[in-house]
């Protein structure tokens, strides 16, 4: 079968695209760099040039594939211009959505996130809960967008799911400068780690192969128009750190930071941009992020995908071991 | 009773209530987002939450509220009228249809609503009533004449049923928002104003414990957001003169700049809001301007 899969040298595309060519389909991917060293090397994988912003590269990459995973976005806390998030997040679905109704592709699988979910009470959020604060980052902001089109082409006849992943971790590329990997990471590496001054905040993890899984059962048993959170375990700062040290037996040591000085540090980053012209990594709104419970409910896709979620500590074993052979390599930051 | 409860505002009026465990009647629309935001709050905190579909601008909505309630044999002693419709457009844009709709809501079913209440919340030993009006019944804006006079019936109506009311210890406050993400429009809209303005719009979830606090301190007026209070305080130095430069400066500054305006539709549109409430942005962003 051929499929196309958009965003394969990003983190959860690049395994997507490989576990997919392992099973013997035939993958087109669609690159902007075709020199990248995020592409992924098996010999089912074919890669194409372009970009979702420029239709007509989409169409020449979708020639011939019956099914659609788009996971391509821009995945960043901040842009000091919001538009890009516009321009990549929403008009790019928006053509490769335009492409996938046009040649009738069979199913399309939109990736996207918890993040439009939003923050949680106490119990976990599922998928029709209501958004309980305002849309602080203009990821979410747009990955919302980009889904509500989704939901119109899924009417006007393209069967299409959408899959919101939580926090993903686990072994495969580094793409993204504050990642769970890279927390681990710096944790493991015994250096100093900071973590919010209330360490009982809850967060949900999702396992790498866990989400590329749930991709691939959306695309067997996803109901079009539906939305199916993929998670894996919500767990509190202080829990997740306490199963990495008692995994990799780390000294590393943890910083609790309150939020007013991490809003401050955040400030500066953005001032810090404004003079030197470079883009933030993280802006003070994004703090807010971080100082929140974000626990979800991935029974929607259980019980009707027979999605399965490995047990963090499980998880997190492969997840260090691939890490610590990493140690000596800087991660990289595009 | 939080009326307009199912999104926007309201939406964040009853989390917070639930919140400060108290149980709740949720009026709006009918349509699956009330569900949604009963089901969500009954999981999250022990408290009983009653739902009212109803549309409160046709003449028998209000009526209807009241007799369910009372059939039920339930008491009221918190009611907040949060229903409204917001707009930014000009006069000649609307139709006779949209405003008639709007006034009604906005004017009539606080105010009928208000009535129908007040033998049950003077029952009571203490009652409140907070009105939800806006910063806009303080300016007169542009694309904003309809609503804004709506919004200064409300301030009036409140501050005068204070008075009235202060013996039958029945506490009426007005809430007077400036810019708020309620909605998707308003959220990109707001995204799409100047840096100052874009500092002043706050969310709804940041306001509404300012304005439940205030309703149980027994505040008169309340004007959430330092910023927002800044503003207040320049509007009552200014001369008006020179306030009516900044407002027809400001107006120029309306048109969106990003390509998140894309999404807005090019033509302005009335989207009814549960809490519409008015970005004085460019009030904001030109007063600043003329400071600094």
């Amino acid at each position: 079968m051929k499929i196309l899969v958009t965003g394969a040298t990003g983190y959860v595309g690049h395994s997507l695209a490989l576990t997919l060519a392992q099973q013997g389909n035939h993958v087109h991917i669609l690159v902007r760099n075709i020199k990248s060293s995020f592409i992924p090397q098996h010999p089912n994988i074919h890669v194409f040039a372009g970009d979702i912003t420029k239709k007509e590269t989409i169409s020449i990459a979708m020639q011939g594939c019956e099914k659609v995973f788009h996971t391509a976005a821009l995945v960043q806390h901040y842009a000091s211009n919001p538009s890009i998030f516009y321009e990549i997040n929403v008009e790019g679905t928006r053509n490769v959505l335009d492409a996938a109704l046009q040649f009738g592709v069979q199913k399309f699988i939109f990736t996207s996130t918890c993040g439009v979910i939003g923050t949680s009470l106490h119990e976990p959020m599922n998928e029709t809960d209501p958004r309980i604060t305002g849309f602080d980052s203009d990821y979410d902001l747009s990955k919302f967008l980009a889904e509500k089109i989704v939901i119109e082409y899924s009417k006007k006849g393209l069967p299409a799911v959408i899959v919101s992943a939580s926090k993903v971790f686990g072994p495969g590329i580094e793409t993204h400068p504050i990642s769970v990997n890279s927390t681990i990471k710096r944790f493991i590496e015994g250096k100093l780690t900071f973590c919010p001054g209330n360490p009982h905040f809850i967060s949900n993890y999702v396992f790498i192969d866990d989400l590329v899984n749930g991709h691939i059962l959306a695309m067997e048993k996803g109901t079009s128009g539906e939305k199916y959170i993929l998670g894996g375990e919500s767990l509190s700062y202080a829990e997740f750190f306490q199963a990495i040290r008692s995994i990799s037996g780390t000294r590393g040591i943890l910083l609790p930071i309150p939020k007013s000085i991490v809003r401050l540090y955040g400030y500066w980053h953005v001032v810090q941009s404004k003079l030197l012209g470079k883009e933030p990594v993280f802006s003070a709104k994004s703090v807010k992020q971080i100082y929140c419970n974000k626990s979800f409910s991935s029974s929607k896709a259980i019980n009707e995908l027979g999605y399965s979620i490995t047990p963090f500590v499980k998880a997190l074993q492969p997840t260090i071991q691939f890490l610590n052979s990493y140690l000596c390599i800087t991660p990289a930051i595009q | 009773m939080i009326t307009g409860a199912s999104e926007g505002f309201g939406k964040a009026l009853a989390i917070e209530c639930a919140r400060r465990k108290m149980n709740l009647i949720l009026v709006a629309l009918p349509g699956p987002e009330l569900y949604s935001l009963t089901n969500f709050i009954k999981r999250n905190y022990l408290v009983d939450v009653m739902i009212i579909e109803k549309d409160l601008c046709k003449d028998e909505g209000c009526m209807e509220v009241y007799n369910e309630i009372t059939a039920l044999n339930v008491e009221v002693n918190i009611l907040i009228n949060n229903a409204g419709i917001g707009s930014t457009a000009f006069f000649e844009e609307g139709t006779i249809n949209f405003y008639e709709k709007q006034i009604k809501l906005n004017v009539l079913a606080t105010t009928i609503i208000t009535r129908l209440f007040l033998e049950m919340l003077k029952r009571n030993k203490h009652s409140y009533i907070l009105n939800v009006g806006s910063m806009a019944s303080f300016f007169y804006l542009p694309k904003k004449q309809v609503y804004g006079a709506t919004k200064s019936f409300i301030y009036s109506f409140s501050k005068s049923l204070r008075k009235e009311l202060r013996k039958d210890k029945v506490h009426v406050t007005v809430l007077c928002p400036g810019g708020m993400n309620t909605n998707l429009r308003l959220t990109l809209m707001n995204k799409t104003g100047s840096w100052i303005s874009r500092l002043s719009v706050m969310n709804p979830e940041e306001v509404v414990p300012i304005a439940i606090d205030g309703l149980l301190k027994r505040k008169e007026v309340i004007i959430p957001g330092r910023l927002n209070k800044f503003f207040m305080f320049l509007d009552t130095v200014l001369p008006e003169a020179i306030k009516k430069i900044i407002t027809g400066h400001g107006m120029k500054k309306l048109n969106a700049n990003n390509s998140y305006s894309r999404y807005l539709s090019p033509e302005p549109v009335m989207i009814p809001v549960s809490r519409g409430i008015l970005p004085n942005l460019l009030i904001s962003y030109s007063a600043i301007k003329l400071l600094l």
